[in-house]
């Protein structure tokens, strides 16, 4: 990194701009906040040139160049706004709509299409083109994505994409001129597990994905910055909510220390654990209770004995304020309880060119590590299932969805003469007959907390939603639950 | 390239121009000496007139800058069609870089109204073979890339013949003529588009590709096939490598003008008696072209206008065709181009509004569709074009095609926008008053405003006059950047 980087100085729209000679216009005038609209550009694939919007002009150059194409150079000059290029910018714009099919209303893209926008910005006024439009082909691309192939403006991005950061190829382009169509290879489907990239930089609503399409119109959700919790990558996230505060999408959220602008299909899709097969309210021995039933038998099974046989177990799927918060409780209530983890079994990475799933589908292992010092969940659980002899009380912090029992975690349960679950699901732990307590918690969208991903990065996040349930978090529960104990020592007290 | 310094030159120095033996030395078809005569693609036939031994020579012997040196001093022109000079290009190869350096030559050959090279191809192909050994000896690469045109069967067959008889003798392979000089020639065929004759083009179809142009720069000669630093000739240049090598420069220079030295091969096509392939100095007068070797207008026929270099190339009227002589730079003069040297006569009897909708139509069918403008505005242009064709164009139209021509101009990654541009351009200038005459309904109005009211700024719309000088608001030609 410290490695010189050559810089040049150069004029951008009569602005001073210092920028690594091996730069080029465009992302010289990004980094400096200088708009130059773009279609075929994206900083994380390679330069294909080709939708000639970007023009610029460059002094002594005799017309208008592609700024995404020309590099840099010490002492270059650059306009944005002069004639030329907005003149040029205008006659692209133009082409770009003369077979476009202009179905906004029913296009999926509408309110967030670099066309919608482009060509406010940069078009013209009204239309010149009275002949047939080409029509081209729908399809289904994959899976998750669907083709429109009269709204494509053949930018290539995605088929960049699956060449550059899938490395799997399965886009090209068939015909020739003003026919061109994106379609897969023979045989091929867009099936890779990252397809659903391609769906985002599309500039336009020619590729959409098929889990969102017609599901809202963008203009009527929020948005809310989140971290995906499915792996230890944790993507940086914005997620989608219409009005009633239900997740329509996610996608990703550009961090170049993380994901850059990419994010996996499954991450993108896994939010149907918030709204369905929630806990919605705490249970006492299978029914429902209320949350004070339900902290008495709770904050009497963890303190039997003293904790001496209670065992805290908890998931890596848990935030580091949940994790520290338990810490707080078992200090308090059950000193000599032991703290053991779990998560989610580990998988092989698979690794593509321009990102990697990782097989770690644990969010948090690294906070795990941090505030309980167990570095190998996996490890810690098996050092339990191999113990032998009945667990008094097992605290349990799950939270993972999903969650397929392994027989170790069963022979954990099957050995706990009572478990106070601490999860969001109304799932098949609940249906253990030894669960006595099971209280609600919320999700990551519904909290706040950190994630520490694998590079060591702390990242915290924000509720992106109002709990679906009567949840809490963790850390609200144990305040709760201190709260119980104080008023219990008092009332000891005055007694 | 060569554009910027010919206005400076014709108007003063005609008498230094005059000793400067011009048509004095008589010529005689140099590369298409042969072709008519039978079995003339074969080994037996070319050594038996003296074949390979210009490259038997010079390979492993001579210095290869000196080869290039010979090249660069005659003068020699591309000629595929930008007429950009071969020696220097040679110059521009990237040394030092630790890669191969390759040579493709461009047998695409796919501008209409140009089949000069598929007379080398089918009939003389060992005469190229030479030049690539010749040429790969002076850039010293190791393997050269022949790109031929799908449709060139008869071309393809004797090529692969020759390279395999010129394989079995040794004079290409491991040791070519027996020197360190491993040598590989590859003949790779297209697969039917136009593009693919786009030197980038061309690079990426023999990459195995789609035959998408590539961004410039980098150019060929620093990162081109597989990225590799590469020449990319046409055929008929490789071909005449072998003359220049042979003869010298200055016996290449005898013929041709200053600027545009030696002869070359023009396919002559369209409304004279003669049609055909004819090797000339360059410099001849177009006159002389059409009357003497293509033995003038066909009976009862005036001409009506000239396709100087291929279909792209401007039109150029009867008074154009009058000054004009073969060369580069009076055909850039005139606002044309010398191009590939597919010369095509229209007689007086050839509807303006066919021929410019056929040249649409093609670049339409041809453009590859990487590019906005190209894509989009050949189709358009084809569009319009088509209406004004058939006869029920709306007034507005006429002008809007000049400015959807306008708009391609230079503005994508290759030249074949300013390929289709560039006619229509020309025919709007030249043939206004045909365009006109399709015209046969009234101006689409939406919400009070026309087309035309972008094209043309409001304080000149009063004024508008079809065909009137001046008008178009559209610059025409080649000093049009």
């Amino acid at each position: 990194m410290t490695a010189e980087v050559k810089m040049v100085n150069m004029k951008i729209d009569g602005r001073d701009v210092t920028v690594p000679a091996d730069w080029t216009v465009i992302r010289a005038a990004h980094k400096n906040d200088i708009d130059i609209p773009h279609y075929c550009y994206h900083p994380d694939l390679s330069i294909a040139g080709n939708c000639r919007i970007c023009m610029v002009s460059v002094k002594g150059a005799p017309r208008p160049v592609v700024g995404c194409a020309t590099p840099v150079a010490e002492g270059m000059e650059v306009t944005t706004t002069a004639a030329a290029e907005v003149e040029a910018r205008k006659s692209v714009m133009e082409f770009l709509l003369i077979n476009h099919p202009l179905d906004c209303p029913e296009c999926d893209q509408a309110g967030e299409c670099k066309l919608q926008d482009y060509s406010v910005d940069h078009g013209r006024d009204h239309g010149r083109f009275h002949e047939e439009k080409v029509r081209k082909s729908k399809s289904t691309m994959g899976p998750h994505v669907k083709y429109w192939g009269s709204r494509c403006i053949l930018c290539t991005r995605c088929v960049r994409f699956t060449d550059e950061v899938s490395g799997t190829g399965e886009l090209g382009i068939i015909y020739r001129g003003d026919r061109n169509e994106i379609a897969t290879f023979p045989g091929r489907v867009l099936d890779n597990p990252l397809s659903m990239n391609t769906v985002d930089i599309c500039p336009v609503g020619a590729l959409v994905s098929s889990d969102f399409l017609f599901q809202s119109r963008v203009w009527n959700l929020h948005s809310n910055p989140s971290i995906c919790p499915g792996c230890s990558l944790g993507c940086n996230t914005r997620v989608d909510l219409d009005a009633k505060d239900q997740i329509k999408r996610i996608v990703p959220r550009r961090n170049d220390a993380v994901n850059k602008e990419w994010m996996c299909d499954s991450g993108r899709l896994n939010f149907g654990y918030v709204h369905a097969g929630r806990l919605q309210k705490p249970k006492l021995g299978g029914a429902d209770a209320t949350w004070k039933e339900a902290r008495r038998a709770a904050l009497e099974l963890l303190a039997l004995n003293g904790g001496a046989n209670t065992v805290a177990l908890i998931s890596a799927w848990n935030t580091s304020e949940a994790m520290a918060a338990i810490l707080d409780l078992v200090a308090v209530e059950s000193p000599a309880a032991r703290i053991f983890g779990y998560g989610n079994p580990v998988v092989a990475d698979q690794v593509f060119p321009g990102f990697t799933i990782y097989g770690d589908k644990n969010p948090n292992r690294a906070g795990m590590e941090q505030v309980l010092g167990i570095a190998d969940p996996a490890a810690s659980l098996k050092a339990l299932a191999s113990e032998t002899g009945s667990i008094g009380t097992l605290l349990l912090v799950h939270n993972i969805p999903d969650f397929v029992i392994t027989p170790e975690f069963k022979a954990v349960l099957d050995r706990s003469e009572n478990v106070v679950l601490l999860d969001f699901a109304s799932g098949e732990l609940l249906r253990y007959g030894n669960v006595a307590v099971a209280l609600p918690t919320l999700t990551s969208f519904e909290k706040a907390g950190t994630f520490v991903n694998n590079a060591g990065l702390a990242q915290s996040f924000e509720p992106v939603m109002e709990p679906a349930t009567y949840g809490l978090s963790e850390a609200e529960i144990v305040e709760a639950l201190k709260r119980d104990v104080g008023a219990a020592t008092r009332a000891g007290a005055a007694a | 390239m060569a554009e910027t310094t010919p206005p400076a030159a014709p108007p003063a120095p005609p008498a230094s121009e005059a000793p400067k033996p011009k048509p004095v030395v008589p010529f005689s078809p140099v590369i298409l000496k042969h072709i008519h005569e039978p079995n003339a693609h074969t080994l037996e036939h070319y050594l038996a007139r003296g074949g390979y031994e210009t490259a038997r020579k010079h390979v492993g012997e001579t210095d290869p800058a000196s080869l290039v040196a010979i090249v660069k001093d005659s003068g020699l022109r591309g000629r595929g069609g930008a007429g950009f000079p071969t020696g220097m290009k040679w110059g521009f190869l990237a040394k030092g870089t630790g890669k191969p350096a390759y040579l493709a030559v461009n047998g695409d050959e796919s501008e209409p109204g140009t089949f000069k090279d598929r007379h080398i191809l089918e009939k003389d192909p060992h005469q190229l073979l030479e030049g690539v050994i010749l040429t790969c000896w002076a850039i010293q690469s190791n393997h050269a890339f022949i790109y031929l045109r799908g449709e060139f069967i008869l071309g393809y067959q004797r090529l692969e013949a020759a390279v395999k008889e010129a394989r079995a003798k040794g004079f290409i392979g491991e040791k070519s003529f027996g020197k360190d000089f491993p040598l590989k020639v590859t003949v790779v065929r297209g697969a039917g588009a136009y593009i693919c004759g786009e030197e980038t083009g061309m690079l990426s179809s023999i990459e195995g590709g789609r035959g998408y142009p590539k961004i410039k720069p980098p150019f060929p000669a620093v990162s081109g096939l597989f990225k590799c630093p590469t020449i990319v000739n046409n055929v008929e240049t490789i071909a005449n490598v072998t003359h220049i090598v042979k003869n010298g420069a200055d016996w290449h220079k005898q013929w041709g003008t200053e600027k545009s030295p030696g002869y070359k091969i023009f396919c002559l096509a369209g409304a004279v008696k003669k049609p055909g392939v004819y090797e000339v100095p360059l410099g001849i007068t177009m006159r002389e072209f059409i009357d003497v070797y293509g033995g003038g207008m066909v009976e009862g026929r005036t001409l009506k206008a000239v396709i100087p270099g291929g279909l792209s190339a401007p039109l150029l009227t009867p008074e154009m065709v009058d000054k004009c002589t073969l060369d580069y730079e009076s055909l850039a003069g005139l606002g044309s181009m010398l191009g590939s040297g597919g010369i095509t006569v229209l007689h007086d009897g050839v509807d303006m509004m066919s021929a410019i909708y056929n040249t649409m139509r093609f670049y339409h069918h041809e453009s590859c569709g990487q590019c906005t403008p190209c894509r989009e505005g050949t189709g358009w242009l084809e569009k319009l074009a088509h209406k004004h064709h058939a006869g029920h164009a709306h007034a507005g139209d006429t002008d809007l095609l000049a400015d959807v021509a306008k708009n391609m101009r230079g503005r994508t990654i290759c030249v074949l926008a300013d390929a289709a541009a560039m006619p229509m351009q020309s025919y709007l200038q030249l043939f206004r008053p045909e365009f006109d005459k399709r015209v046969a309904a009234p101006e689409y109005v939406e919400k009070g405003r026309t087309a035309r009211d972008e094209i043309t700024p409001a304080a000149k719309r009063e004024s508008v006059t079809h065909g009137a000088p001046g008008v178009l608001d559209v610059g025409m030609g080649m000093d049009r950047v």
